[in-house]
This record gives C-alpha cells, sequence and structure tokens, in this order.
C-alpha cells in the first residue's frame, strides 16, 4: 500500500515538473503545428484564414518544377555536408583529444568560436572573403582555376562553397560532442589493448570507432535534420540562384509565404519538408543503430 | 547607472510633457536609409517644428521583402504605423492583401492636394483598377545615364559645352563603349550585374523600347513580347562578351567603379545623384560627370521608372479616427509641398507645382532628365512584379546568369517565362 501511494506521489511530482515544459510546447510548437496542417489544405493568405481546397495545395506541388529542383539541391547539399562535417569533426576531435590541459581548451575554443557566430555574420564574413572583385580568396581560386571566380553566381561552385562554410561554421558543436564521447572511453581498454601488443590502428577500429559508434550515430542524424533545413546561408549568398542551382525548400516556402502572400501553399511546402525531416532522420537513425549493433 | 536612471526618468517627464499638450502623434515607417534617409530625416525634423500640435515618429528600415511583410503583419493585426512609404510597383500586391486604406478626394482636400495635382502615370499606377486611390505619389525615380568626360574628351560625343551628345541608338552607345575602352575604361558601362535590381531595370527599359511587356492579361512573355525579352538580353549578355560591363558586380562595387573613374558610363537610380555631388564638393572626385536620361537605344522612348509614394495602412480591425487620419494627410500635404528638398536625392518629383516649379527648372543635373517622367514605364501590374518581387528574383536568377554566359538569352527567356507564368496560374 505504501509503495502504491509513493508512486502516485512521484507521478504527481513528475507531472508538476514537466507540465511547464509541456505547456510552453503546446503553446509554441504543438498548437502551430496543428494549425499548419490545418492551413495547408486552405487557400489562406499570409494572415487571415482562407476556403478549405482539399488536397489542391499538394496537388499543385507535385507538378511544380521547383519543388523537384529544391528537393535535388537539399539532397546534393545533405551529400556535401553530412558525411564530410562528421569525418572531419571526429578527425579534429582525435587530435584535439591528443592534447592536454590548456592547451587543448584554447585549441578547442578555436575551433569552437566561429559556433557562436550568427549566421548573418558568417554569411558576411565569407561573402567578403569571396567576393569578386575585392576578395581577399580570390587570388587562391585564380591560382587554383586560372582565373577568378565569382562563386556564388557559378552554378557548378555554389553548392560547394555554401556546404563549405557551412561546415566551417557549425563543425566545432560536432567536435565538442566526439570530445565528450571520446573521454567515455575508459582509458583501461586502451591499457590493456597495448599490453596485448595492439597496433594504432588496431587501437581506433577495435575500441574508439566502435564505443565512439553511438556519438557519431547522434553527429550524423542532428547534421541531417539541421542540413535538410537550409535556408539562412542561401537566402543571403546566393539567393537561391543563379537559376536555382541553389534553391532549397525552405527558400520556396519563405518565397510563397512572404512575397507571395499564399500561406496556405507554403504550409503544404513545409508540412512536406517537416515530414521528410522527420522520416529521414529515423530512419537514418534507426539503420545506424542497426550497423551499430553489428 | 544613476545618468541611466536620469535619462529613463527625463523621458519619462517629456512624454507625459507632450501628451499634456494634446499632440497628435503619427506614427511613421518608411525605407528611407543613406541619401534619402539624411534628406527625409530633415524633412520630418523640420515638419515636427513646424507643427506642434502633430508629431511624426518615424522609424526607418531596409525596403525589401522584410519591410513590406512587416507592414503588413503588423497593420493586420492593428499594431502597424499610421502611414509609410511605398513604392507604387508594389500597389498591385497590396491591393491583393488589402492592407491599404482607399485616399478619398476629401482626404486630398485635407491636404490641399488633388488629383490633378500629379503626373497621371503616377496617379494610374497608385490606383485599382476601378480607379480607387490608394497612395499619394511623391516622386518618379527612374535610371539614369551618368557619363566621365574625361574619356569622351575631344570626341564627337561631347558638345562644345561638355555635354554628352549624339548617343541616339544602340550602336552609338556601343561606339562611345568601344570609344572609351580604347581611351582606357576598363569596364566602360557599370550598372548592378551581380544583383536584382540594376539587372531588372535595365531589362525592363529595354524591353519597353521595344514595346514590349513582361505580363499582359495574365501571361507572362506572350506573344512577340518573349522574342523581344531574348533580344533585350542578348543585348545586355553581348556587353558582357565585349568586356563593357563589369562581371558580377554587387551594387556597391558597380557604383564605386564609376566613382572612382574606371567606367565612362554608369547606368544606375537617380537616387546616386547625391554621392556624386557630394563627392564633387568634397573634392574626392577626379573627374568631370553629366547625367542624361537613358537614351532611346531601340524603337521607343521608354524607361523603367517607379514612385515613391506615402500610403495609410489599415488598423486591424479598426478603424482610423477621423482626427488622426487628418493629421496624417496634413502631414502628406506639407510633404508634398516640401518635395524639392527631396528631389535633391535625385528624384523628380510627382507634385506638379514642384515639378513644373520656377526652382526645380535650375536644379541640376535633375532638369536635364527630368523629362523621363513622360515617359516612364512602370513595372507590369501584377501581385509577382514590382520591387522585392519574385520579378527581380528572377533578373537575378535567370537574366544574370545569361548576362555572364552561362544560358543562352533564349533559354533565360524560356525560364523567366515558364516560373513566372507558374506563379500567376
Amino acid at each position: 500500500m505504501a509503495m502504491i501511494t509513493n508512486r502516485r506521489k512521484h507521478i504527481v511530482v513528475a507531472m508538476t515538473l514537466i507540465a511547464p515544459f509541456v505547456f510552453i510546447f503546446a503553446l509554441v510548437f504543438l498548437y502551430p503545428t496543428v494549425q499548419m496542417i490545418g492551413l495547408s489544405f486552405t487557400n489562406a493568405p499570409l494572415i487571415g484564414s482562407g476556403e478549405w481546397v482539399g488536397l489542391d495545395n499538394y496537388r499543385r506541388l507535385l507538378s511544380d518544377n521547383l519543388f523537384y529542383t529544391s528537393l535535388k539541391n537539399n539532397g546534393y547539399f545533405v551529400l556535401l555536408t553530412v558525411v564530410p562535417t562528421t569525418v572531419i569533426a571526429l578527425a579534429i576531435a582525435l587530435a584535439v583529444n591528443r592534447l592536454s590541459g590548456r592547451m587543448q581548451a584554447l585549441v578547442l575554443a578555436i575551433f569552437f568560436l566561429p559556433y557562436i557566430l550568427p549566421v548573418s555574420v558568417v554569411t558576411q564574413i565569407w561573402a567578403w572573403m569571396l567576393d569578386f572583385q575585392f576578395g581577399i580568396l580570390q587570388p587562391l581560386l585564380e591560382w587554383m582555376t586560372g582565373r577568378p571566380v565569382a562563386v556564388f553566381n557559378h552554378p557548378g561552385w555554389v553548392m560547394p562553397t555554401v556546404a563549405a562554410i557551412t561546415i566551417w561554421w557549425t563543425n566545432g558543436f560536432n567536435i565538442l560532442l566526439f570530445i565528450a564521447g571520446l573521454r567515455n572511453i575508459s582509458s583501461d581498454l586502451y591499457e590493456a589493448a597495448a599490453l596485448d601488443g595492439a597496433s594504432r590502428r588496431q587501437l581506433f577500429m577495435k575500441i574508439t570507432w566502435p564505443l565512439l559508434w553511438p556519438v557519431t550515430a547522434l553527429v550524423l542524424t542532428l547534421q541531417l535534420i539541421l542540413q535538410l533545413k537550409l535556408f539562412d546561408q542561401v537566402y543571403l549568398l546566393s539567393g537561391g540562384g543563379p537559376f536555382n542551382s541553389s534553391y532549397v525548400l525552405l527558400m520556396m516556402v519563405y518565397r510563397e509565404a512572404f512575397q507571395l502572400n499564399n500561406g496556405g501553399y507554403a504550409s503544404a511546402v513545409a508540412l512536406v519538408l517537416f515530414v521528410l525531416i522527420m522520416v529521414v532522420s529515423v530512419l537514418q537513425f534507426q539503420l545506424l543503430r542497426i550497423g551499430g549493433r553489428k | 547607472m544613476k545618468l541611466l536612471k536620469s535619462i529613463v526618468l527625463a523621458t519619462a517627464t517629456c512624454a507625459t510633457a507632450t501628451s499634456a499638450m494634446a499632440q497628435t502623434n503619427v506614427v511613421w515607417w518608411d525605407f528611407f536609409v543613406g541619401g534619402d534617409g539624411q534628406r527625409m530625416k530633415a524633412l520630418i525634423s523640420q515638419f515636427n517644428e513646424e507643427h506642434p500640435d502633430i508629431n511624426i515618429d518615424a522609424t526607418s528600415s531596409e525596403w525589401g521583402v522584410p519591410f513590406y511583410t512587416r507592414v503588413r503583419t503588423a497593420s493586420a493585426v492593428g499594431q502597424g504605423p499610421d502611414m509609410v512609404s511605398y513604392h507604387l510597383s508594389r500597389v498591385p500586391l497590396a491591393l491583393s492583401e488589402g492592407i491599404l486604406t482607399p485616399i478619398s478626394d476629401s482626404d486630398l482636400e485635407h491636404a490641399g492636394l488633388a488629383r490633378t495635382d500629379f503626373y497621371e502615370r503616377s496617379i494610374e499606377a497608385a490606383s485599382d483598377d476601378e480607379g480607387t486611390l490608394y497612395a499619394v505619389p511623391f516622386d518618379i525615380h527612374s535610371i539614369i545615364l551618368y557619363y566621365n568626360k574625361s574619356y569622351l574628351e575631344g570626341s564627337e560625343y561631347l558638345d562644345e559645352e561638355g555635354n554628352l551628345t549624339g548617343i541616339e541608338s544602340l550602336d552609338d552607345l556601343n561606339a562611345a563603349l568601344a570609344l572609351a575602352q580604347d581611351n582606357g575604361s576598363r569596364t566602360p558601362l557599370s550598372y548592378q550585374t551581380g544583383g536584382p535590381g540594376g539587372i531588372w531595370r535595365i531589362f525592363h527599359t529595354l524591353l519597353s523600347q521595344q514595346g514590349g511587356t513582361l505580363i499582359e492579361d495574365g501571361e507572362v512573355l506572350p506573344g512577340d513580347n518573349f522574342d523581344k525579352a531574348v533580344r533585350a538580353i542578348a543585348i545586355m549578355q553581348d556587353w558582357g562578351d565585349n568586356d563593357y560591363q563589369p562581371e558580377h558586380a554587387e551594387y556597391e562595387a558597380s557604383v564605386a567603379l564609376f566613382t572612382s573613374g574606371r567606367s565612362a558610363f554608369f547606368i544606375n537610380g537617380v537616387w546616386e545623384v547625391p554621392t556624386l555631388v557630394d563627392m564633387q564638393e568634397a573634392g574626392t572626385l577626379s573627374f568631370e560627370w553629366g547625367a542624361i536620361k537613358v537614351p532611346t537605344l531601340l524603337e521607343e522612348d521608354a524607361i523603367w521608372a517607379d514612385s515613391h509614394a506615402f500610403a495609410i495602412p489599415i488598423q486591424g480591425s479598426e478603424e482610423m479616427s477621423a482626427e488622426k487620419r487628418e493629421a496624417v494627410m496634413t502631414v502628406i500635404g506639407w510633404m508634398e509641398n516640401h518635395s524639392l528638398d527631396w528631389a535633391a536625392a535625385g528624384h523628380i518629383p510627382a507634385y506638379l507645382p514642384t515639378a513644373e516649379s520656377e526652382e526645380f527648372a535650375q536644379m541640376e543635373p535633375n532638369a536635364t532628365y527630368a523629362s523621363l517622367a513622360d515617359n516612364a514605364v512602370y513595372d507590369a501590374r501584377s501581385t509577382i512584379a514590382g520591387v522585392a518581387s519574385p520579378v527581380y528574383d528572377a533578373a537575378l536568377n535567370v537574366i544574370a546568369p545569361a548576362i555572364h554566359g552561362f544560358l543562352e538569352p533564349e533559354q533565360a527567356a524560356e525560364q523567366m517565362r515558364q516560373e513566372l507564368q507558374a506563379l500567376l496560374d
């Protein structure tokens, strides 16, 4: 009997503790989301309500060329960022992990610094460094390709450049996650393996890599979600051009909602993106977990 | 901390003091920054000094999608301003959004104005299809051709007084560009080739000079308008192929190319006139310059133009009080009567009593290009056209790659037609 009352008490306490979060979550996330889903079946403008049009917005989306272009660009960007940023972060984390004390803190801080910059600052810095007329990096590009390149106006250069900037900007956080993961691996394991004569390569392949896998899977998943939500960088650096070669789904949402006053259609695009991110990330995380268990 | 406290206290006291005087507060939002912004701020403070009963509470932000989104969302919920600056090219979209209130003849009377006081084209652009007025035009601004005399000295292109002459066709202009290039101008024709505004304005001018329009009856580039668009893009591409125009020049770079003396010609808005006037006065300009209205390069006399105007947005579900509305109209009337000061920013006043005044006729270089008001061609009346619209985006997204050689003019025109048409359907 005492156990049960105790349990009840526990539940009450737990509920009280999570209530503020649930309330705010419901207010600023759940409620708008439900509203948005409803909106996507109407022809509502940005402000105010519209008429029910059923699946019209979705039908329109499927015949919208820009949707497929954007989808493709989103995919391309994910390819350019997710795995590269994870590999780079892991490499840097392994290197930083070998340092100790203040030196490690200093180097870690340097790698983390770009992450605290707001996106507008990041894009300003890079837009100037890569400016076609005055950019400090143009001589480098000229040396590589034989002539200066207006990277944000070139269909071949724009996405890789935005990807490189994004990796530079966000990598610090991934490094931090990897460092935390590495510190969690007990040094006993390395010592024992070293006693048995394991090589550096074996240490990495047999101890570090498998034990770090949960963190790697987490980083990959977080990155996937983050990079699918690409908007700020392309909006500020290339505006989606040239000829839509950097147009992405969120830009479509922005244009439909704020430039063209089509709240309903914008909601439909947003919802598709939401579902896409959810499905892809859950799928990826599950696959990675299965991969990790082997 | 003490200082901060006293400031807060002082502000609070001021606030109570002013409200005690039964002053009408007019909340004003505009997008005037830079040279325009300085002139507008001067006008506003002069107005506030002269009118103890009305206080303009002004906020400025950069023009573009964010400005217009803010106006729309704030007005729709009744948290918006009492008056806003507006581009007339943006009126069609505003009408579909229903965020502007009609301006009646009696409103105009309160301001001491009448419809006939303005250029007819600007009134048309400020009205809906039934002729109801939704904004009061303030100026007409367009692109003009700036030139650097040093590259043309001794040539047939300068008359006895040293003014640009003899450019009556595209061939003339191209010959003058070639001459300037031979005389050492590296990019003889500067304009914003890396951004939407500069490209759109020139494209639209070249299209209009062939009698073409972008959107007719809900169709993008119907009939031979398509070929005209192709020709306009081809002309701009040709300037690129001959190295006449800079590659991927952002707005500031395009201005710098001219002011630093590298470009012999420069096509940009009248709003850069103050920059050159100021530089000349400060002695930082190394050459003599002039500006004329963009010549008729093709068949017809036509130039892209837009207008700044004043409008009164809705107040959510509330009505604006009659007293407040009168105050707003007083502000608008006063501004129109002082539009000569605004003309110093390069613009042509939309208010005819100013535009036809003796003082404006004396104002240079405005007087030289003022006649463009008669050939002004506003952007197509469509919800997808106008400043910061998908049409502007298309200029950057499709025409810019074409003039840099990534797309053929036909491909660019076709892509533009498809994309914009999809937005209209």
